[in-house]
């Protein structure tokens, strides 16, 4: 008997005081009893609603406005709320996204776990505890955390003890939003592992929310692909990977390549999701769809059964229908779209010009006073490289490993304890370490930054003509119908084009990926010599990842920056990096050409770090 | 019917979303779409407890603009008939000294409106920037400086200090009251700003205004000032309504300008003729309620102000 049944569900939110939005439209899909579903889409899709729906959990001013939920035979979707509290946790559990915020910090660990196993359960007493040290084995946690905290456990452990949670009282269905995003890959890669094993051990169901077609391939035996709203493809995972019918997929799929090949290819979705809250004709991927034609912009593609899975798209029906491969083409695996390339000779000449920046046995330690006792935490520790001009090197390792301590010293705000860094800037050679005030404000005109999270990193309150005019206006001096020219400039060097349209914008009406534009363009309005990047695309989704590193590519290639890319993944410090630096506890573990590192690894961190790197291929 | 060459077919790896191509339009113009949140004043509109806040502060404010034009009376005339109740020359009523209810109280909104405009201002100048730059500072020694004066205002018994200042001052103008209200009741504004902008100094856009060469007093008041608006504005709120109480109190204890009329005066005078004795109430009663109610539609107005910090709140509103 099906598990969980999903039928024609729609999600309407109402908010007061703008246009309502249709989030989930018209999605129906099953899971079987014991079947591992992946659902993955972009950030807006409406994947995370649609999780939220399936678990009545919809606050306002969301609501289901249409369509059924059926559970294990009953009718859910309009199940009160008390009937409701008997099947949740026991029957239908979940991991939210937020490790850091989804247990409670006053409350120890254990306490959580016997109010969830006491409420669904006769356990009582001496046995809970059995129970509770049984499921922190399954996760593989010592169980002498039981008695800890929240937060003296660490993000991966807190988000194993949410799984933990969720398998407390051995549920049919578990939904994991997201489970580790924002874990760094290693630990990442080792919790979804503990995922899959314990799915086939218990048997029970799971829908996995992503954005990452990578993992979700490794894990998932079914996968849905969601797409404004809607379902847009439904096929198991072989089949998707050797055969995806809709362009979206195909997209989602190009966004991976093999790091260890000579030459890379990793294809990127341009374009953004369209606004649910206005109504489309015809397909809504059809303006960002290279495969397009005539009639996808006229009618809406219906979710039809198609090669043992379903998609919605009319090309993909077309060119399966008999004959339909002589008018539409052979059905395409890959994304017609853009793509970025990187071959390995690109790599091999940057490497002989003038050094930019060098960083001489630099060790850094943070020393904490707390009363008399003074601890003393080494950040980083004799760490020597070059940065050359035109050059890319990346620096890799997962959070604490010392790479954003060396970021801040190389940007002239922490001063290195032991060892230099010296910058070979056109007025000759500066000692870098913690500059102040005008010194500091100086050096920035040569060393720019590109941060993280591109949603916090432009000011709410200001237009991006504002945004991007500060830098113009303190480093050079420049005003009026010049400074205005300057500013479109750089828009339109970004790709921003036309510039007028951005001008008067605020960063949230942009999508991620131009966010980032924004900020690489401000980065750039004072014309620096280097551009250390931190983590630039960790925060975007992968269809669009390959947009900003093409642009950093194209960077370095036209304006001899050179680049300094923190990252945690391997992969993308592939498609960018001439060099790269692994670093692990505050030390250099491997350092060489990027190729080299990557096809053979000779420390065990940096093989740790390419397992961890989804591979669906 | 259908026909694949109607649309260009994309060569890999060339960028189909060159300019001019119909797509890119497509996918730009959903940009040009995206929605801009509701102004500021949308939001407050929005509460209903605000509209009617706004809408009584309006009348007001209308009543002490018109004011010479509304009253029927000059206030300080005292040519009427003492203690005459209400009729249609004197609509609430004269005073023991013959003078026109009526006209006073329009009159005296001028006074009450006037004091809760620039205390409520004053204090939200000098909230803002002590708690913002003591904020961005935090852990210095200039944070524990400021953090320090504004304890020490903190635990003052404000009040007392008021009367004792208007009590020794040589003039007893709208100026002095304005500025001993503004001085003595910024402290509790100026700490809720300090944590405030500790939660958004460490905010990356601030770190990129570092990097775009700002120096700190824009970074402070350009660049992270206007993300906290809505608590400045709510201060500003609270600290006018705060001004026109205390106003009100200290011309009711004889301390106000014994020159002009306010509703404050109206109650000393009413108080120290035997009003409520003489059971004269609309000259007790009637003041007292239009401060009650000015001070009620403030009080609407901030909850106005609350939805525009925490947009959860808008559904419910």
């Amino acid at each position: 008997m099906t598990l969980l049944d999903v039928r024609d569900l729609s999600v309407r939110y109402e908010p007061k005081a703008s246009r309502p939005l249709d989030a989930v439209q018209g999605v129906t899909f099953s899971i079987e009893p014991g079947e591992f579903v992946g659902l993955i889409g972009e950030s807006g899709s409406g994947k995370t609603t649609l999780g939220t729906a399936v678990l009545r959990l919809l606050q306002r001013p969301g609501r289901i406005s249409g369509g059924s939920i059926e559970f294990n035979g009953t009718d859910i979707t309009d199940l009160p709320e008390d009937e409701l509290r008997s099947l949740r946790w026991r029957d239908l559990s979940t991991v939210f996204q937020s490790s850091m915020n989804s247990l409670n910090p006053v409350v120890r660990v254990e306490g959580q776990f016997r109010d969830a196993i006491e409420q669904h359960s006769s356990l009582r007493g001496e046995a809970v505890t059995r129970r509770i040290r049984e499921l922190f084995d399954m996760v593989i946690i010592d169980p002498k955390f039981m008695t800890a905290f929240p937060h003296e456990l660490s993000g991966g452990m807190r988000q194993r003890v949410n799984l933990a949670l969720a398998l407390a009282l051995d549920p049919k269905f578990i939904l994991l939003d997201e489970p580790t995003t924002g874990l760094d890959v290693v630990v990442q890669h080792s919790i979804l592992e503990n995922v899959r094993r314990l799915q086939a051990e218990q048997g029970f169901a799971v829908l996995f929310i992503s954005h990452d077609i990578g993992t979700v391939l490794d894990l998932s035996d079914r996968i849905l692909v969601m797409y404004a709203g809607r379902i847009v493809e439904d096929q198991s995972a072989g089949a998707l990977l050797r055969e995806p019918l809709h362009p979206y997929t195909k997209g989602l799929l190009g966004s991976y390549g093999d790091p260890r090949d000579e030459i890379v290819k990793i294809t990127y979705v341009p374009g953004r999701p369209p606004d649910l809250s206005r109504s489309m004709v015809g397909c809504s991927f059809a303006p960002r769809c290279p495969e397009r034609i005539q009639v996808c912009l006229e009618e809406d593609p219906p979710l039809v059964p198609l090669n043992g899975g379903r998609a919605a798209c009319h090309v993909a029906v077309l060119q399966r229908a008999e004959d339909g491969a002589e008018t539409f083409g052979e059905p395409k695996r890959g994304f017609e779209g853009p793509q970025f390339v990187k071959t390995a000779d690109e790599s091999r000449s940057a490497l002989t010009n003038e050094v930019v920046l060098s960083v001489e046995n630099v060790s850094k330690v943070f020393e904490r006073r707390r009363g008399l006792t003074v601890t003393r935490t080494q950040a980083v520790s004799d760490v020597s490289f070059e940065l050359r001009r035109g050059e890319v090197t990346a620096l890799v390792g997962q959070s604490g490993s010392g790479k954003s301590t060396l970021a801040k010293m190389i940007t002239g705000v922490e001063t290195p304890t032991q060892g230099r860094i010296v910058f070979h800037g056109p007025d000759g050679d500066r000692l870098v370490s913690g500059f102040k005030g005008r010194a500091l404000r100086a050096y920035r005109s040569d060393v720019q930054m590109v941060f993280q999270d591109p949603y916090s990193s432009i000011n709410p309150a200001k237009r991006l003509g504002y945004v991007l005019s500060r830098p113009l206006v303190n480093y050079q001096g420049l005003k009026g119908e010049e400074l205005r020219e300057r500013v479109k400039e750089l828009l339109e060097r970004v790709a921003l084009t036309p510039a007028e349209r951005f001008i008067n914008r605020y960063g949230y009406e942009l999508s991620g990926g131009q966010r980032q534009r924004v900020i690489i363009a401000k980065a750039l309005a004072v014309e620096p010599e280097i551009i250390v990047a931190d983590e630039p695309i960790s925060s975007l989704d992968v269809s669009i990842r390959a947009e900003i590193l093409e642009l950093l590519n194209d960077l370095v290639k036209e304006n001899d920056v050179s680049i300094l890319y923190i990252t945690h993944d391997l992969l993308s410090a592939r498609m960018l990096s001439d060099e790269v630096i692994v670093l692990n506890g505050g030390k250099v573990v491997e350092k060489g050409p990027t190729l080299g590192v990557i096809r053979a690894p000779k420390d065990d961190y940096t093989r740790s770090l390419l397992d961890a790197i989804p591979n669906p291929f | 019917m259908m026909n694949a060459n109607t649309t260009p077919v994309p060569t890999p790896g060339e960028d189909f979303m060159a300019a001019g191509e119909a797509g890119q339009e497509l996918a730009v113009e959903q940009v040009s779409d995206a929605e801009t949140p509701d102004r500021w004043w949308q939001v407050i509109w929005s509460s209903r407890k605000a509209r009617v806040g706004v809408i009584i502060l309006a009348i007001y404010v209308l009543v002490a603009v018109f004011a010479p034009l509304i009253a029927p009376h000059d206030p300080l005339d005292g040519s009427f008939e003492p203690l005459a109740g209400p009729s249609s020359t004197n609509w609430l009523g004269t005073t023991t000294s013959g003078q026109d209810i009526a006209s006073q109280l329009i009159y005296g909104t001028r006074i009450s409106l006037l004091v809760g405009l620039f205390g409520g201002l004053f204090a939200t100048v000098i909230a803002t920037v002590i708690g913002l730059i003591s904020g961005y500072a935090e852990g210095t020694l200039l944070d524990d400086g400021l953090s320090f004066l504004t304890n020490v205002f903190l635990v003052i018994p404000v009040f007392p200090l008021i009367i004792t200042l208007v009590a020794y001052s040589e003039v007893r103008g709208l100026w002095l009251i304005v500025g001993v209200v503004a001085i003595t009741s910024w402290a509790g504004a100026a700490r809720a700003k300090r944590s405030q902008i500790i939660t958004l100094r460490n905010r990356d856009f601030v770190t990129a205004a570092k990097f775009s060469g700002e120096g700190t007093w824009r970074i402070v008041f350009r660049e992270i000032m206007p993300n906290m608006s809505s608590l400045v504005l709510a201060s500003f709120v609270g600290a006018a309504t705060g001004a026109i109480a205390a106003e009100a109190g200290l011309a009711a204890l004889g301390l106000g300008d014994s020159r002009s009329v306010s509703w404050g005066t109206m109650l000393y005078q009413s108080n120290a003729q035997g009003a409520i004795a003489q059971g004269l109430w609309l000259w007790v009663f009637v003041p007292g309620l239009v401060l009650a109610i000015l001070m009620t539609a403030t009080t609407f107005i901030n909850f106005g102000v609350d939805l525009l910090s925490n947009p959860h709140l808008r559904e419910d509103a």
